[in-house]
């Protein structure tokens, strides 16, 4: 089933919504953004508790705007798991198709087939209150997908759970997602979940749509300040355009002259802020034919499996990652390359 | 020499350990486990002191003391489901809307754990009676020659009273729970397809049921041991409960052997009462640990809904008649009648005899001398309620040792007996010997306190509680001695607990009526006595002034304890 919300708006005394967004059948879309964003918000308004102030929401092209939550076949899984405390895993699970009408017989298959689907067969009669928060995850997701929804909702549905649980029910969730071809909705404020995760990524802040993109558009290709700095370390340079040369464009700023990659319009003399990843850029490599730059080392991270370097160029804070084995000193004075297609620029 | 001195401190810090242990635990055996036993003795020994049954087999069998049972329970039972049925819809609108003035009618909830029965005795009376405001408001509009509502003295009366007295106690304690209930449990619900009644019945009632039972069984317990209200509402042998029969026996008929068999059957199923509200109270507290609430609405708006409409109805029915009765006691005590045939007109006349009034005769009510008697018995319920509470709360909090858990139970037991049975034991225990200590001033000072420190324990308790270790640690570490630690350290933080449960001992103190009425002696009657004897002697328009000085205590001490912030219940 595809999703579609048409200029949602909802008006709160100190908060204002306003998205525009569609999955299509099939897709596993993330909403990113910093807490207090409005995801949460924007999940509910599709799941049906908020009514929308403007705007209508299509589940495959019908207008479900005016529909209770009951009526929308969604599934949805809370960050809390929110799991009946007072019923066993058999019972919250069959508590969908319970209220659905099913049969007894159709209830009792239904569920052995979720819990072979979440890897914890043979779990019926446990207490939901004995498992583990990776456990309850996994039956909240399959209370969620008993009653066959057409659509799934996840509210930071790993933020609960220590970084090496998340990394392996993610790729859980995924595979769940694939295997039923289940339009997914994905609310998170981890970007690198996000990435991981989605087929489509929608970056949010202060209830708006800040971009929406593939994970790579939106790691390499950000529309805006917001994104660029939300979605993982990235330098900046603020620099001027000064022309062309073949498909790069030209900068000059107080650091020196670059050359960088971009797809849009740009005029002589605009305000630019250059763009490139840190592990995008080498150290003392003199046999690349792209940027370079001086910059004093102020610091080294050691993170096992690469080193971040930070330093200071004339004036602009910049920042290396580097992979395998190296020797960093503070103090030292480095030369930092990087490519012009691995350059950036954000419109000031 | 340093070795000595550090042995010596040892030995202070045993021996001081030992004294908290040891003064709490005799106080409770000669004031509290002493009077028990002696009822225990003289419930189940014959004349010549050998072991029997016979006494209990007689009240289990004897048809007037199976139907004070069967009254008490079944009154209880009814009072129970109606405070309960009353109280829900409030629990509901508590948890769910916000609304201006919803801090007063919180607030507002406290009040049976605060007033005294005898104030709903006198505002029942005032407002119901025969001759009450309320018939009298009916005759006038409707033109009538009778009074319509007959309610006083009969069952119906019972229930009403039990139920405006204790359904602010439903509302207090599973409004509490109520918005403590995961709020996505109830979207999880409902995304899956479960709407209205089968909401409520899977998946929210499961949640609230605890704190549902928890009240109910609170409140059955308080209808239960139920003494003023069924004394003066009641009337006739028709309504009379376990209490009141235990009363008629030991000061009426005389007869300590009936009333300790009665006394023992009691007890013995309040405290089976009292342990069902405690295993629900634990359920309650395990269904605590969720942090999300639900988002409140705000009443204004629901106005535009019939359900809304509904809720505005009901808060301001039931916020009258809670205040109602009491309003009208106040109004009462601004009245006089001239004359048994006379008009009745405003008046201070009351209060002015409250002031200037000289006469202290033995028949005659002294109004100033049972106010002077009830704050001078509320001061020293404080003064030895305090130190005893807060002793047995840092032993049981701070120190390790084997029987810890008993000495818990021992000391919360006084909450189980009923202050009717204490009186009872008092006299039965001090009778045989030679000093005779009922009717004596300190006797109902000690009574008081049995009745009034569990409070203070469990203020004391939760404060005790409340305070991070390290704290003791880092003062310790920065050189305080362990004294000047409590002082400097502790004692500023547990200061407001004690205080609420100080307060709140002075409550119960003031508003005492059972256990002062057995042991009682004209010399030190209490406002509550006085006030009882007013209403027996139908001087409604005194007992109204009385009434409300009483009130006004009780207000301030409200007032202190909800600004301090104490859970009562």
């Amino acid at each position: 089933m595809s999703v579609q919300l048409e200029n949602i708006t909802k008006r709160y005394p100190d908060f204002f919504i306003d998205v525009d967004f569609s999955a299509a059948k099939g897709e596993i879309v993330t909403l990113l953004g910093p807490s207090g964003c409005g995801k949460t918000t924007t999940l509910h308004i599709i799941a049906g508790f908020i009514p929308p102030d403007t705007g209508k929401i299509f589940l495959n092209g019908q207008d479900v705007t005016a529909l209770p939550p009951h009526g929308r076949r969604v599934g949805l899984v809370f960050q809390d798991y929110a799991l009946f405390p007072n019923m066993n895993v058999y019972r919250n699970i069959a508590f969908g198709p319970r209220m659905q009408g099913w049969s007894n017989k159709q209830i009792t298959r239904r569920v052995k087939e979720l819990l072979s689907l979440i890897r914890l067969p043979g779990s019926e009669q446990r207490s939901v209150t004995e498992l583990s928060g990776g456990e309850q995850q996994r039956i909240a997701l399959a209370r969620a997908l008993a009653p066959n929804p057409e659509l799934l909702l996840l509210d930071e549905p790993l933020s609960a759970l220590d970084a090496r649980l998340r990394k392996q029910l993610r790729s859980e969730i995924k595979r769940i997602q694939r295997e039923l071809e289940l339009t997914t909705i994905y609310v998170t404020h981890d970007q690198e979940e996000a990435l991981a995760i989605s087929d489509r990524v929608v970056v949010m802040q202060n209830g708006h749509i800040e971009q929406a993109g593939t994970s790579f558009d939106i790691y390499h290709r950000p529309k805006t300040r917001f994104v660029a700095e939300f979605v993982g370390i990235t330098n900046m340079l603020a620099a001027r355009v000064s022309g062309m040369k073949g498909r790069f464009v030209r900068l000059e700023s107080l650091e020196g002259r670059f050359l960088a990659g971009f797809d849009g319009a740009l005029e002589s003399g605009q305000e630019v802020t250059l763009l490139v990843r840190p592990e995008k850029c080498t150290l003392n490599n003199e046999n690349t034919g792209g940027n370079r730059v001086r910059g004093k080392i102020t610091e080294c991270e050691y993170l096992g499996d690469s080193t971040v370097i930070s330093l200071v160029l004339k004036q602009a804070l910049f920042r290396v990652k580097l992979f395998g084995p190296l020797s960093c000193r503070v103090g030292e004075e480095v030369q930092v390359s990087f490519l012009p297609e691995d350059c950036w620029l954000l419109k000031s | 020499m340093e070795e000595n001195i550090n042995q010596w401190k040892r030995w202070c810090t045993g021996t001081r350990d030992v004294l908290l242990f040891l003064l709490p635990l005799l106080f409770l055996a000669v004031f509290f486990y002493f009077p028990l036993v002696s009822i225990l003795n003289e419930g189940l020994t014959d004349e010549s002191g050998r072991f029997t049954l016979r006494h209990i087999a007689a009240v289990l069998t004897d048809r007037y003391s199976i139907r004070v049972i069967l009254f008490t329970v079944e009154q209880a039972f009814i009072s129970t489901a109606a405070s309960v049925l009353l109280g829900l819809p409030g629990a509901y609108i508590l948890a769910r809307y916000d609304f201006r003035g919803k801090s007063i009618v919180r607030a507002a909830t406290t009040v049976p754990f605060v007033l005294p029965s005898i104030i709903v005795v006198l505002g029942f009376v005032i407002f119901f009676g025969n001759n009450g405001l309320l018939n009298r408001a009916l005759m006038a509009a409707l033109p009538l020659d009778e009074p319509p509502l007959r309610i006083l003295y009969s069952m119906k009366a019972i229930i009403l009273a039990h139920t405006f007295y204790n359904f602010p106690i439903c509302i207090r304690l599973v409004s509490a729970v109520w918005s403590r209930v995961n709020p996505n449990l109830e979207k999880a619900a409902t995304s899956l397809g479960a709407r209205r009644l089968r909401l409520f019945w899977h998946v929210l009632l499961p949640q609230i049921s605890p704190g549902i039972l928890a009240a109910a069984a609170l409140i059955f317990i308080y209808c239960f041991t139920s003494f003023a209200i069924i004394l003066v509402l009641g009337g006739g042998p028709r309504y009379t409960t376990l209490e009141v029969a235990i009363y008629r026996y030991a000061k009426v008929s005389l007869d300590l052997k009936a009333a300790s068999a009665l006394a023992i059957v009691e007890s013995v199923l309040s405290v089976i009462f009292m342990y069902a509200y405690i295993k629900f109270q634990k359920r309650v507290s395990f269904a605590q640990q969720v942090h999300l609430r639900y988002e409140k609405k705000p009443l204004g708006t629901m106005l535009r809904s019939p359900a809304g409409v509904l809720a505005v109805l009901y808060l301001i029915i039931t916020f009258l008649l809670i205040i109602a009765p009491m309003v009208s006691a106040v109004g009462y005590s601004f009245l006089k009648r001239s004359g048994w045939a006379g008009r009745t007109s405003f008046s201070f006349e009351w209060y002015r005899r409250l002031i200037t009034e000289l006469s202290t005769s033995a028949f005659a009510v002294s109004y100033r001398a049972s106010i002077r008697n009830s704050l001078f018995f509320g001061a020293l319920t404080v003064a030895l309620s305090l130190p005893l509470g807060t002793s047995i709360a840092y032993l049981t909090t701070r120190k390790r040792f084997p029987g810890r858990g008993l000495l818990e139970s021992f000391a919360m037991l006084p909450l189980g007996i009923s202050s009717i049975i204490l009186g009872l034991g008092y006299i039965k225990a001090y009778q045989s010997l030679p000093v005779d200590i009922t009717g004596s001033w300190y006797a109902i000072a000690f009574a008081h306190t049995v009745i009034a420190y569990p409070f203070v324990l469990r203020a004391a308790t939760s404060v005790f509680r409340k305070i991070n270790p390290r704290l003791i640690q880092a003062a310790l570490s920065l050189g305080a001695t362990p004294w000047r630690t409590f002082f400097r350290v502790e004692l500023p933080i547990i200061k407001s607990g004690l205080i609420a449960g100080a307060t709140f001992a002075f409550a119960i103190s003031i508003g005492e009526i059972n256990a002062t009425l057995m042991l009682y002696n004209p010399q030190f009657t209490t406002i509550p006595i006085a006030i009882y004897r007013l209403i027996s002697s139908y001087n409604f328009y005194a007992a109204a002034a009385l009434g409300t000085v009483l009130m006004g205590i009780c207000f301030a001490v409200f007032l202190l304890i909800d600004k301090i912030g104490f859970e009562v219940s």
